[in-house]
């Protein structure tokens, strides 16, 4: 039994780490990694301050790693959009995350690229969850953020600039 | 005490104490790091993070308010970047724990603003839970005459 527990212990030290996969975007600081860690939402983790579901997809997320470490999740490959979407069904779970750390001085964020369920050997699954998500709220569009009600809602009110009133010069 | 009634006591014991320890770990899975953080004044531009990591686009005041709305509804983190650099990101403001795709916040996107709140750091990032928007100048970093608007010029 004692041989048992051993050996277990040994395949989970010496498992091989999973190589990274993803696209380099050539963004400062941006290093391809793999985080093997638990779905929490950022606010309960950090705070106690929990909802159910992680707040079911209005809460920001992030990957709690085996040492501790918290990685904020705050970009998956829609252009425009975070992975909250791609995370939220995982909530409480451990996942391995395919993506960019990007460890800029300013804040330590996460690029997620692909993720799947810690221990899977299918691909991962490109965070492209928001996408489908306002497509079935929305309709499809070829750029969700143009066709967005609620941006539109807002620029249309305080102009592109953000400044009511203020239009930009016309191109020459 | 017989065998029996050893394995029967250690059976009750196990069986009173599961529930307490399953929630001792439901506990910990949700707060495992819960902390108390400092009360802090933060004055600073609101902007979408990853614009401003990425270095992608132009991420400052008027030229790039259209781009951080999109962000925002999009569900990229908001944060407040102060004059230093720094970039403070926004978990809550008042009872509104909604950060991912909030309308209201996106509404405040590139204004300047002052808040009071508590900052928690972890791991690189600078936490803020607002309490309260002490200030809003509205936007006032006007960049759009050297920089367009961004992304696209459009």
């Amino acid at each position: 039994m004692r041989a048992v527990g051993i050996g277990v212990a040994a395949l989970v030290v010496f498992a091989p780490a999973v190589a990274p996969a993803a696209e380099p975007w050539g963004i400062p600081h941006e290093k391809p990694v793999v985080l093997k860690g638990r779905v929490v939402e950022a606010l309960c983790h950090l705070k106690g301050v929990c909802a159910p579901d992680c707040g079911a997809g209005k809460r920001q997320l992030g990957i709690v790693e085996a040492d501790g470490r918290f990685r904020l999740v705050g970009k998956g490959q829609i252009d425009f959009a975070g992975a909250a979407p791609d995370l939220a069904g995982f909530c409480g779970r451990e996942v391995e995350a395919d993506g960019l750390l990007i460890e800029n001085p300013a804040i330590t964020l996460f690029f997620a690229q692909g993720v799947r369920e810690a221990g899977s050997t299918a691909p991962f699954t490109p965070t492209e969850r928001f996408k489908a998500q306002w497509e079935a709220r929305n309709g499809p569009a070829p750029e969700w953020w143009r066709a967005d009600p609620e941006s539109n809602a807002i620029i249309a009110e305080t102009g592109p600039l953000g400044i009511k009133g203020l239009v930009p010069k016309p191109k020459p | 005490m017989t065998g029996l009634s050893q394995s029967w006591s250690r059976r009750v014991w196990l069986r009173s104490a599961l529930p307490i320890v399953a929630l001792f770990a439901a506990g910990l899975a949700g707060q495992a790091q819960a902390q108390d953080g400092q009360r802090v004044s933060i004055t600073g531009e609101i902007a979408d993070s990853w614009c401003t990591v990425s270095g992608l686009m132009f991420a400052k005041g008027s030229a790039h308010h259209q781009c951080a709305v999109w962000c925002a509804l999009g569900g990229i983190p908001v944060s407040i970047r102060d004059a230093e650099g720094a970039l403070y990101l926004i978990l809550r403001i008042g009872d509104d724990t909604d950060s991912v795709a909030n309308p209201r916040v996106a509404r405040l996107m590139a204004h300047e603003v002052t808040v009071d709140g508590e900052l928690l750091e972890r791991d690189g990032v600078k936490y803020l839970l607002v309490d309260q928007i002490a200030d809003d100048k509205g936007v006032i970093n006007l960049t759009h005459d050297e920089h367009g608007i961004q992304p696209f010029g459009n």
